[in-house]
């Protein structure tokens, strides 16, 4: 069964075609940063510039603040009710493939022994269209984490960049559905077939930021109480949470609730190991100096996680080092880990 | 410049005249650095200086313990004298390396003008009121008035106030306050309903990840009133109202701290334009008690001091 | 994956939403110390107040609603279980709100989480409970279960101890093992007021100089972090191997079911690994931020 392509001239009709039937989200600019946005209906500009966006796409599953239930009291007592859920499906346009990756990570925690009511629904509702990179930052090292830039099975459809098409790819059956009945798109000739494979390898090999997951798993099992190493390696972060609520696999959360005349409702935010009262409790704090929270981030998501899970907790996207204000690098830290505590 | 910065930072190390050196070194992305915190006097040969060194260092002052040699900018040096007033910082232990600050290139500010990301950019290079920017071969220049945060544009005081040494020449400011002003003269064109709109849609984008916060040095409370419970003053959710309240209370509390230094603004992940609340703020205190802070060690904090004679015209 | 498997844990969800509550209502609230309240409850739902049943050594997340949420082991048995009762040592936010509660107010109930202590293993064995002011809340329950099943155990020892006698809690059931002849009970206070007329010392000195057996033991320890680490040393040094020291850990929650990250000692969240650890297990721990 061939492949199937589409010409980039195409991708309007086709999104405003798809936004009949699911909210279709797509990248923009509008805000001065590259966000995944409701779709505007114009023009598919975006694919001129669009390199990644600064929230990843766990923003759209796991938002920065989501209502769980909310409460009301009267002479009867307190009357607790869900929010009710949005019925459209959603269809993410352009998501890259360590971003999707991420998402296949984080579904391993929501979904472990007590299912997350809120995180799972969107999920299963959700459309997955794949962008393959052609321009890979020099912040990213999705390679060493096994990800191809333009290759994903973590999505429903990949598109790959051929030159004035993209070649697409159905890798769900969710994504089979959607491309069938889509305007625009032809078949693919195995030429087609043979650009779109150079693209591949072209994107693998402009990724020239390494890490070494292998030496990285040795040095870790010894340099955890090497306090030396993390007050100097932590000395230069400021405890913001940054790097940690722009990390696609980054799932902690604290819940709060919200009164106010009698009327109120549980909300969940994004929270951070970085932040020092993060694990503060009335008598005492585990984490109370910096490089326990530093030390704690860079375990958590390459020691503790694939210890539970199997997987390094990161995908390579390059957000934290990025952002970061203070140019803190976490390939820099796996680098020079030590090799003895 | 940078070789004498890193003989002085070495110097003082060897002769233990300090504990630590904070500077700056490169950084791992292109056109950036790193602020350096180092005891090793063979971490020295590191330090740069060139028209990238955007951090205000002294942010890291209270938290480290010892005597710090310490590089400094303009807008550093005044953040280092406002801790000093408050007590944060001794005078005596800290030994100021200023760098007369020709300005500081805003990456984003280049990356709009030419269309490209940093990334794809080869090299940028400062030739004395212009900036040549190379993509392959082909050369593309602009005015620094262009291509300079907005704080430095309008930088009344960049070569520092005080120091101990002083890293060459005093330089002279561009101070274009127009395009300093710009954002902030915008908003004060609008009707309130408007300014309320453009604020909510604003901090509807803050994730609260308080990088603002903890990049400004004049925020230097061990225990932020975010994050008291009883009373619980604001939410830590989200929600643009109690984001927008975050913002307004800091910046009431650094008011007479504050040295237009920018840095909220830069660290801002989501692009929000902090500076024109700080900004608007710093101007506020100057026009209401004819005060720049930092400029003084031995003064009182502003807003510890009252004199007799002071404006009263907004009690009303 | 060394995470435990918890997919066969009781579970009482509402409207198969982990983070819902349920409503109980305070029935009778007892003061212990000038801190530390007693509260008993139950479901408000019919059907819920006859099926709901935990293990000992298990948690809950209490809720006043707009306040918020904290985490507290359930201090009542499941051998007695016509209510459920919660020690409160009022700290912070939502501890000060639940303090100014009364009968008959509604609290947000979600439970109950974590692991349970062994029962199997404690079996056949000489129990010695070692307990620090409201630390006796989570061993309480056990004790209870012990007590209400006496014939599965043999020795029980059980040495408490709190800052000042003010601070005993709980004084209604040492006053109760105290009288219970197969049950041999020390109290102790850091220091005394004029009319304490019991043992003065720390507790962990006191299990020194009790000196309790190690033969065929089990230790079951709660109390403040400082406590715990000063006991361990001396139970080894009476000859506990540390697959015979038993404790449950305090850490700050939030979800109570290892998703929200804050609890984690290395790769063990204490809500779903714990609350109930041996030392054997401890003594692994990555981190000695326990």
């Amino acid at each position: 069964m061939a492949n199937r392509k589409i010409n980039k001239r195409d991708i309007e009709k086709l999104l405003n075609q798809w936004g009949q039937e699911f909210t279709v989200l797509a990248p923009s600019k509008e805000s001065g940063i590259a966000t995944m946005s409701k779709w505007n209906g114009k023009h598919a500009n975006f694919l001129d510039w669009y390199r990644n966006t600064v929230i990843p796409p766990k923003g759209n599953f796991f938002p920065s603040m989501e209502r769980m239930f909310n409460f009301q009291k009267d002479k009867e007592g307190y009357h607790l009710e869900l929010p009710t859920s949005n019925e459209q499906k959603q269809l993410i346009f352009g998501i890259r493939p360590c971003d999707a990756k991420s998402l296949a990570i984080l579904d391993m925690t929501f979904k472990d022994a007590y299912e997350d009511p809120y995180y799972l629904p969107k999920r299963k509702n959700a459309l997955l269209v794949g962008l393959g990179c052609t321009n890979p930052c020099d912040s990213c090292f999705c390679t060493s984490l096994g990800i191809n830039p333009a290759e994903s099975s973590d999505v429903d459809l990949m598109l790959i960049d051929i030159g004035d098409e993209f070649l697409i790819e159905e890798v769900t059956d969710k994504g089979k559905k959607l491309i069938a009945a889509a305007s625009g798109v032809e078949e693919a000739s195995e030429a087609d077939e043979a650009k779109a494979k150079e693209a591949k390898e072209a994107s693998y090999n402009k990724v020239t930021r390494k890490i070494d997951t292998e030496d990285i798993k040795r040095k870790l099992s010894s340099s955890f109480d090497n306090q030396d190493f993390w007050e100097e390696i932590a000395a230069k972060c400021i405890s913001c949470g940054i790097c940690t609520f722009l990390c696609p696999t980054c799932y902690c959360f604290d819940i709060n609730d919200e009164l106010a005349k009698g009327l109120g409702a549980r909300f969940r935010s994004w929270d951070s190991c970085a932040f020092p009262i993060y694990t503060k409790m009335p008598m005492e704090n585990p984490r109370e100096e910096k490089w326990r929270r530093v030390r704690q981030k860079v375990y958590h998501k390459y020691g503790f996680y694939p210890m539970n899970f199997g997987v390094i907790a990161c995908t390579g996207c390059g957000r934290c080092i990025r952002q970061c204000p203070v140019n803190w690098d976490i390939t820099q830290t796996l680098d020079i880990l030590p090799a003895e505590a | 410049m940078e070789q004498r910065l890193r003989q002085e930072a070495k110097t003082l190390l060897e002769q233990g005249k300090v504990d630590y050196i904070i500077g700056f070194e490169q950084g791992s992305l292109k056109f950036t650095t790193a602020p350096l915190i180092t005891k090793d006097k063979g971490d020295t040969d590191r330090l740069v200086i060139n028209p990238f060194i955007v951090n205000n260092l002294s942010v890291y002052l209270t938290d480290i313990e010892g005597r710090v040699g310490i590089v400094a900018k303009g807008c550093d040096s005044r953040s280092i004298v406002s801790l000093i007033q408050d007590n944060k910082v001794n005078r005596e232990e800290v030994v100021i390396i200023g760098i007369p600050c020709p300005g500081i290139i805003d990456l984003s500010k280049i990356e709009q003008l030419v269309g490209k990301d940093r990334d794809e950019l080869d090299d940028i290079t400062r030739d004395g009121n212009r900036v040549v920017v190379t993509v392959g071969s082909k050369k593309k220049d602009f005015p620094i008035t262009e291509v300079l945060f907005d704080n430095c544009l309008g930088c009344e005081f960049p070569t520092p106030q005080e120091y101990d040494v002083l890293l060459g020449e005093p330089s002279t400011p561009v101070a274009d306050k127009t395009v300093s002003r710009a954002k902030i003269e915008t908003l004060e064109g609008m009707t309130q309903e408007q300014r309320w709109q453009f604020w909510e849609e604003e901090f509807s984008r803050c994730i609260r990840c308080y990088a603002c916060r903890n990049i400004c040095p004049a925020c230097f409370c061990q225990r932020c009133f975010v994050e008291e419970s009883e009373p619980q003053w604001i939410l830590p959710i989200p929600q643009w109202q109690d984001n927008l309240i975050f913002q307004a209370i800091r910046n009431i509390h650094v008011a007479g701290r504050c040295t237009d230094c920018g840095e909220c603004d830069r660290a801002c992940p989501v692009n929000i334009p902090l500076r024109s609340l700080t900004k608007e703020m710093y101007d506020l205190v100057d026009e209401l008690f004819h005060y720049k802070s930092g400029m003084d060690k031995d003064a009182p904090p502003l807003m510890t001091a009252y004199e007799a004679e002071e404006a009263e015209d907004f009690i009303r | 994956m060394t995470i435990t498997d918890i997919s066969q844990r009781r579970r009482f969800l509402a409207k198969d939403n982990v983070y819902l509550p349920h409503i109980t209502i305070v029935e009778k609230i007892i003061d212990e110390t000038p801190t530390v309240r007693t509260f008993h409850l139950n479901f408000k739902d019919e059907k819920l107040k006859k099926e709901f049943t935990f293990d000992s050594g298990q948690f809950a997340e209490l809720s006043v609603f707009g306040i918020g949420e904290a985490t507290f082991c359930i201090s009542s048995s499941p051998t007695r279980s016509d209510h459920l009762e919660c020690a409160i040592n009022k700290v912070g936010k939502v501890t000060n709100a639940l303090h100014r509660l009364g009968v008959g107010a509604e609290i947000g109930f979600r439970g109950p989480y974590g692991n349970s202590f062994p029962l199997d293993f404690l079996q056949g064995k000489n129990l010695v409970f070692v307990a620090g002011g409201i630390g006796l809340a989570p061993l309480r329950s056990l004790i209870w279960n012990v007590l209400d099943n006496r014939d599965k155990y043999k020795n029980i020892d059980i040495i408490y101890g709190a800052r000042s006698p003010a601070d005993l809690c709980f004084k209604y059931d040492s006053d109760a093992w105290e009288k219970d002849k197969t049950v041999s009970m020390v109290t102790t206070v850091d220091k005394g007021d004029e009319n304490w007329t019991g043992r003065e010392g720390f507790v962990p000195a006191v299990l020194e100089q009790v000196a309790p057996s190690a033969n065929n033991a089990v230790a079951v320890v709660c109390g403040p972090p400082i406590m715990i680490r000063f006991t361990f040393p001396v139970l080894e040094k009476l000859g506990f191997a540390p697959e015979q020291m038993i404790t449950t850990l305090e850490k700050r929650m939030k979800c109570g079911v290892g998703k929200c990250g804050r609890c984690n000692i290395g790769n063990l969240y204490v809500c779903r690994d714990g609350p109930v650890f041996t030392y054997a297990q401890i003594k692994n721990f990555i981190s000695s931020e326990y």
